[in-house]
């Protein structure tokens, strides 16, 4: 057995452990004989845990060899005249260090949620989700082809609106969860039509065609016009999966679900799903200046608009969404500058540090209660912020701004939702009039139901 | 193995049609459901042989029969192979899922007739055959959503359209039949029986501007004919063998097609976006099941065979996908009436079950990773992007739209508050078992695409006259058969 064949097999265990426990707990809901609390997330946290051990193997089997990506290959999923889509998976210096990172984060949330959720109904839900996301989160990190990391995208948003809608009684996460599904869809455009451009380029979706596999140092393959517009497709695509202007209204909507998944989507690795691209695809960045340059305007732009808003949120999770939303435009525009360790460092840092803030969002008050017990009194409310500098009237200014958040939702909405919205509902109506006077005064469907079944 | 093929096609039909003569006779009157579900599940059977049979043959339509114009009586090919066993198990399932009061004595009859007329639609290319199918198939869904109470207008809308499509069908089927357009230089005649057919294909389909029978017939009429009527798409296999691939045509298609498809994208993005504002969930299946049709026929409609094949694929997925959610729609509207769409109507608690496989089913359908429309929408994205942008960019439009309306439905219909003492609706086994197996089927198609996509790369590289795996000349069954290879669509 060659060293390709154990790290092959490593990285199958990382794709297929967390994947195999979405069947081992989701079938039986499915059939009506849900699996008990604890052995719902023993599974779940088994699969994690597997996976993080086969990643922290691989992790120590390539370091050993100089970090010389590897490169998986599955063959070919399905084929038609020159259009292949093949499974490729790639083990290299960015993608096994992110998979410990990402599976070891969701062995930790699993653990947490246990506890926090429990007698929750739609537990099982929860942890299937969960293990949706980790496989998805898995499927794109170590993606060989364009075709492979669009299905871990997939996965990712789908998870990602389904634990944002978690709490399906409250009408406000039903709101949030199809709001976060909407940008989502709109900007999946780019992701598949980038994929569409690259099999055109190079005629298969491999990355290796595209870049080769040697991550950071990747050359470009296809020509400028090629790679800039690929690069500007997948620019659109992170926008919407990284709350970056203008599709960042979602992102403190999507609070209204479950404390863990905020935490481990929106503090740590749903957010940074974007960023993860872009690094993957920096060889193409690198020869789309027009991209690199609309990732540095975009990037700061959302930082300062985040940073401002967040200010004057009254609830914590917000507060908490904005300051991820600000980082997230600063690893952004890191990225434009054509940087490539630092922005990786950033995602990992900034991730670890904003989860645990969001897991431990709903003790703030204890916890606060706990510090002002020890120091006998408040720990000093007065803090010096850069914002103090600026005269009152522009304060004063900002401050509006930043209560309607920056007018960014309410812009979206008045050019592009409710014309939409609108042109759709006249065209529902004329069809209802339409199909009226087709089928006689009361037209099909009206006020009939009770028969028709 | 000419004669197993004919034979399991003889019992693909026979089956559903003595399972109607039986109903009609009074046979078990009061409990029918269990020899319908025999008689198609039989044809399943008989369906999945013809496809087994096929897998192993070179991939040589079959010809048996008179011929008329370009089509034999019965003809079997690698679109046959694939599709008859689909038709099948959307028809098994509605069967299997219907709720006790909508199995009535006459329902069965009616719904077995039509099984068995659809069966054989799908295995004749025969043009005269078709027209009588057409009438066959169209016949006892109006019967019955006319004797549905309150299903008169819905009635009088799919009449109006079935006779314009059929009369179209039958005059144009005539024309072409007298001028054929693929055997010399089109005349006005053969051109105008062109036109005909395809303005009944886009009739019978639901194409903008003649779709407002669809989302009637889903409104108004009960649900096993509207699923019936629509997922098995006769139009879509009639533009197949009447239009496809038998013009001489620069691009290799007519200038019919050329306006069905531009037509059919306009649908597929118009019935999208129309099933995003929908106030019921009947409206919403319905303009899905319009728009994704339209998209079948927008990709069929084109020259490449991937765009043919992702058509194909968005055939079955989405049929599949909106079959289950009808199904889940209709055993839920049995148990707490019709379903509203304008507010969250907090579903979940009654039916988890229920929600959990909507939910599937309506993910299966909008290109979850790992089912098959996932597959489905990679290649014809891909082919309609190749082949012309804008058609392209339409294809996303309509997938993206219909992804929004999916995912609204479930929370409109799954989500909101609940009502603390609310009826709690368990699943019956019948119920999971026929969903299941749908999903099942959905999801190792999309694991395991390969086959499947192969089969209809051979069958669509047929349609298209390309070079393509093991294209093999058609040949004429031993007996009875009067086919001419130089006449038949693909020996041009």
């Amino acid at each position: 057995m060659t060293v390709h064949d154990i790290v092959s097999l490593l990285v199958i265990c990382q794709l297929v452990a967390p994947a195999s426990t979405i069947v081992l707990v989701g079938v039986p809901a499915l059939l009506g004989r849900p699996l008990a609390e604890r052995t719902t997330t023993w599974i779940i946290g088994s699969g994690f845990v597997a996976g993080f051990v086969a990643a922290l193997i691989t992790l120590t089997v390539l370091s050993a060899r100089g970090f010389r990506p590897e490169v998986v290959h599955f063959g070919t999923w399905f084929s038609v005249g020159h259009h292949e889509a093949t499974i490729e998976l790639v083990a290299d210096a960015l993608s096994v260090p992110y998979v410990c990172f990402s599976t070891g984060l969701c062995a930790l949330i699993n653990a947490f949620a246990g506890k926090y959720l429990h007698r929750e109904p739609g537990f099982t839900r929860f942890f299937v989700l969960l293990a949706m996301f980790g496989t998805g989160m898995n499927l794109m990190v170590l993606a060989g082809s364009i075709d492979v990391l669009f299905a871990g995208w997939e996965l990712l948003g789908i998870s990602s609106t389904l634990l944002i809608g978690f709490f399906l009684e409250r009408g406000n996460a039903v709101r949030a969860a199809l709001r976060a599904f909407i940008t989502y869809r709109v900007c999946d455009v780019g992701l598949l039509a980038a994929a569409v451009m690259v099999h055109r380029a190079v005629g298969s979706g491999d990355f290796e065609r595209l870049f080769g596999n040697d991550w950071p140092n990747g050359i470009c393959l296809v020509p400028a016009a090629t790679a800039t517009i690929v690069s500007l497709l997948l620019v659109f695509a992170a926008l919407g999966k990284s709350a970056q202007l203008p599709f960042s209204g979602w992102l403190p909507c999507a609070m209204e679900g479950p404390t863990p998944s905020s935490a481990i989507f929106y503090g740590a690795l749903s957010i940074h799903a974007g960023a993860y691209v872009l690094l993957r695809c920096e060889a193409l960045l690198e020869q789309a200046p027009l991209a690199r340059l609309a990732l540095v305007v975009i990037g700061l732009s959302t930082a300062i608009h985040a940073s401002v808003v967040g200010r004057v949120q009254t609830d914590l999770k917000s507060m908490l969404a904005y300051a991820s939303m600000t980082q997230s435009g600063i690893i952004f525009a890191e990225i434009g500058f054509g940087w490539r360790v630092i922005p990786l460092v950033h995602v990992v840092s900034h991730a670890i540090l904003r989860s645990l803030q969001i897991l431990r969002s709903p003790s703030a008050l204890h916890d606060r209660h706990e510090l002002e017990a020890a120091l006998g009194g408040h720990p000093g409310a007065d803090r010096w912020s850069i914002g103090s500098l600026l005269p009152t009237a522009v304060q004063t200014r900002l401050y509006r701004i930043a209560l309607d958040r920056g007018f960014e939702e309410m812009a979206m909405g008045r050019l592009f939702v409710t014309p939409f919205r609108q042109l759709l509902e006249a065209a529902a109506a004329l069809e209802r009039r339409w199909l009226a006077l087709l089928g006689g005064d009361a037209g099909p469907g009206r006020g009939t139901g009770g028969g028709r079944p | 193995m000419t004669q197993n093929l004919l034979a399991a096609a003889a019992i693909t039909v026979a089956a559903p049609l003595l399972g109607a003569a039986a109903s009609a006779l009074g046979f078990r009157r009061g409990s029918p459901r269990g020899f319908a579900v025999a008689a198609v599940g039989v044809s399943l059977v008989a369906s999945l042989t013809i496809t087994l049979i096929w897998s192993m043959t070179d991939g040589t339509p079959l010809s048996f029969g008179d011929r008329l114009g370009s089509g034999t009586f019965i003809w079997i090919d690698g679109i046959t192979a694939v599709l008859l066993p689909y038709v099948a198990l959307v028809e098994l399932a509605i069967l299997l899922v219907a709720p006790r009061r909508s199995l009535e004595q006459t329902s069965v009859t009616r719904l077995l007739f039509g099984a068995a007329a659809t069966f054989a639609l799908f295995l004749t290319s025969h043009p005269l055959a078709m027209v009588v199918l057409w009438i066959a198939t169209a016949l006892p869904t109006w019967i019955s959503v006319r004797s549905t109470p309150g299903g008169s207008a819905a009635a009088r809308v799919f009449a109006i359209a079935m006779v314009t499509a059929l009369a179209c069908m039958a005059v144009g089927t005539v024309l072409l039949v007298i001028d054929p357009p693929w055997a010399a230089a089109a005349g006005w005649v053969g051109s105008a029986g062109g036109w005909l057919v395809a303005i009944a294909v886009m009739v019978r389909k639901g194409i903008f501007p003649f779709h407002s029978w669809y989302p009637a017939l889903f409104t108004g009429g009960p649900m096993s004919t509207a699923l019936a009527a629509t997922m098995p798409q006769v139009a879509a296999y009639t533009a197949v063998r009447l239009l496809i691939g038998h013009y001489d045509h620069p691009e290799g298609v007519a200038a019919e097609l050329v306006v069905l498809s531009q037509m059919a994208l306009v649908t597929a993005v118009y019935g999208a976006g129309l099933a995003i504002v929908q106030r019921d969930l009947r409206g919403l299946i319905g303009t899905l099941a319009m728009s994704q049709s339209a998209m079948v026929l927008a990709g069929l409609a084109g020259t490449l065979p991937m765009e043919l094949n992702g058509a194909f694929c968005v055939w079955i997925s989405s049929g599949l996908a909106l079959t289950g959610i009808g199904l889940v729609s209709w055993a839920l509207e049995s148990r707490a009436g019709p379903i509203r769409l304008d507010t969250p109507q907090g579903r979940f608690w009654d039916a988890p079950a229920l929600a959990a496989f909507f939910l599937l089913f309506g993910l299966a359908g909008i290109g979850l990773p790992g089912t098959l429309s996932f597959v489905a929408d990679d290649l014809i994205v891909s082919g309609s992007l190749d082949e012309q942008l804008h058609a392209g960019l339409l294809v996303i439009l309509a997938t993206v739209l219909s992804g929004i309306a999916m995912m609204r439905g479930w929370f409109h219909v799954f989500g909101g508050p609940v009502a603390p003492d609310g009826p709690r609706h368990a699943i019956l086994p019948r119920e999971r078992v026929s969903m299941t197996a749908l999903l099942a089927v959905l999801f190792m198609l999309g694991l395991w695409p390969d086959p499947l996509v192969r089969a209809l790369d051979r069958a669509t590289g047929r349609l298209l006259g390309v070079a393509s795996h093991d294209v093999a000349a058609p040949h004429d069954a031993p007996a009875g058969e009067a086919a001419g290879l130089q006449d038949l669509p693909d020996g041009r």
